[in-house]
């Protein structure tokens, strides 16, 4: 089984969606409305079918605002600056969420599969 | 009433003080597996003195609040699979407010309230796996009512009341509630020097005219713990014989 069909396993599952369709492109917040309780939830179930010490922070992409403040204070670029924060991401992928951020909450399933992909699938 | 405990494992935070070896007797009497956690060599000993002979199942473990080794280390020895957490750990601390050390100061709430809440973290994950867990604070009205001196052992409480309020309020949905009980007099642990000083003027303040015995708060622990008491969700109960309640 892959990542993105296990993670969708686990999704479906905590917010009770089974049947609807979830794609890499998928927002987690904007689109199936996941709330606080239940990224927490995804976070322990990534623990445990994947083995990997989970940074919410990291994996949810929750101090994304505060990091980008810091860098305008600091006067650094933002995607370079974004990218060192959130190693899982590429930077296009950074550049896209930037370019997205007026729309609401940026998660993606596919951050949560590269956050897995990165940290080690055992 | 549900009172079934057969085959719970229950983590027992300053698991040597008397209270707590009270509760773990009646803990093991009911079927619940306690793991008493104690900080040092006394209070191992003191476990086994009170336990061993009973020839019941428990285990102990080493856990300083404050030594975060000390917390992964229990936690892969014995977390795996824990359904309650009894917490009556609190270290001492007497002293003005405006006469304080502040690097004691410092010390006593990362030991006390900062450590306390990476343990409920990392407990809760624990039961949020099986999405079923428990926790009884032991707090004390002192937490509400202090003397002179108390205030940082208040404060503390207080702070740690309010994690576990919190973790009630935020992870009941999830099938993990808390409970916090502040028990009154009790004629045990650091009360017991306290009440043989002072023991007449103590007991003035209870309506009742006795102090808690350890077997009735042990009892009342115990029910926390059971499916009944599930309701008693992020709140704190008094169990002070009334003290509380006078003017």
């Amino acid at each position: 089984m892959d990542i993105l069909e296990e993670i969708t396993k686990i999704i479906a599952e905590i917010l009770d969606i089974e049947g609807r369709e979830i794609t890499p492109e998928t927002y987690l917040i904007r689109e199936l409305g996941a709330e606080s309780i239940d990224l927490l939830e995804l976070s322990v179930a990534i623990n445990a079918r994947f083995q990997i010490e989970v940074n919410d922070d990291e994996l949810f992409l929750r101090t994304m605002r505060f990091h980008l403040r810091t860098a305008a204070a600091e006067g650094k670029d933002a995607v370079g600056y974004l990218a060192g924060k959130y190693p899982a991401l590429t930077v296009a992928r950074v550049a896209e969420i930037l370019a997205d951020m007026g729309g609401g909450p940026v998660l993606r399933v596919k951050d949560i599969i590269s956050y897995i992909a990165r940290h080690g699938q055992k | 009433m549900i009172l079934s405990f057969h085959g719970k494992k229950a983590l027992v935070l300053g698991g040597s003080c008397d209270l707590a070896l009270t509760l773990a007797v009646a803990m093991m009497e009911t079927g619940i597996f306690p793991l008493l956690t104690f900080r040092s060599e006394e209070g191992r000993e003191k476990i086994a003195a009170r336990l061993s002979p009973l020839g019941g199942s428990y285990g102990a473990c080493y856990l300083d609040f404050g030594d975060r080794d000390s917390l992964a280390s229990l936690l892969a020895q014995g977390g795996g699979d824990i359904d309650y957490v009894v917490d009556f750990a609190q270290g001492d601390f007497e002293g003005y407010v405006a006469a304080a050390d502040e690097a004691r100061v410092y010390q006593y709430f990362n030991d006390n309230v900062s450590f306390r809440a990476e343990l409920l973290k990392k407990v809760a994950r624990i039961m949020l796996k099986r999405k079923k867990g428990r926790f009884v604070f032991i707090s004390s009205v002192a937490a509400g009512r202090t003397n002179p001196g108390q205030g940082f052992y208040a404060a503390a409480k207080l702070a740690s009341e309010a994690l576990y309020r919190n973790l009630g309020l935020e992870l009941g949905r999830k099938g993990i509630t808390a409970v916090t009980l502040r028990p009154g007099y009790i004629r045990a642990g650091r009360g017991k020097a306290y009440l043989d000083a002072h023991g007449e003027d103590a007991l003035r303040l209870v309506p009742t005219g006795r102090f808690l015995t350890g077997n009735e708060v042990a009892e009342v622990i115990l029910f926390l713990l059971s499916e009944s008491a599930a309701g008693f969700n992020a709140t704190e109960l008094t169990m002070d014989s009334g003290q509380t309640a006078y003017k």
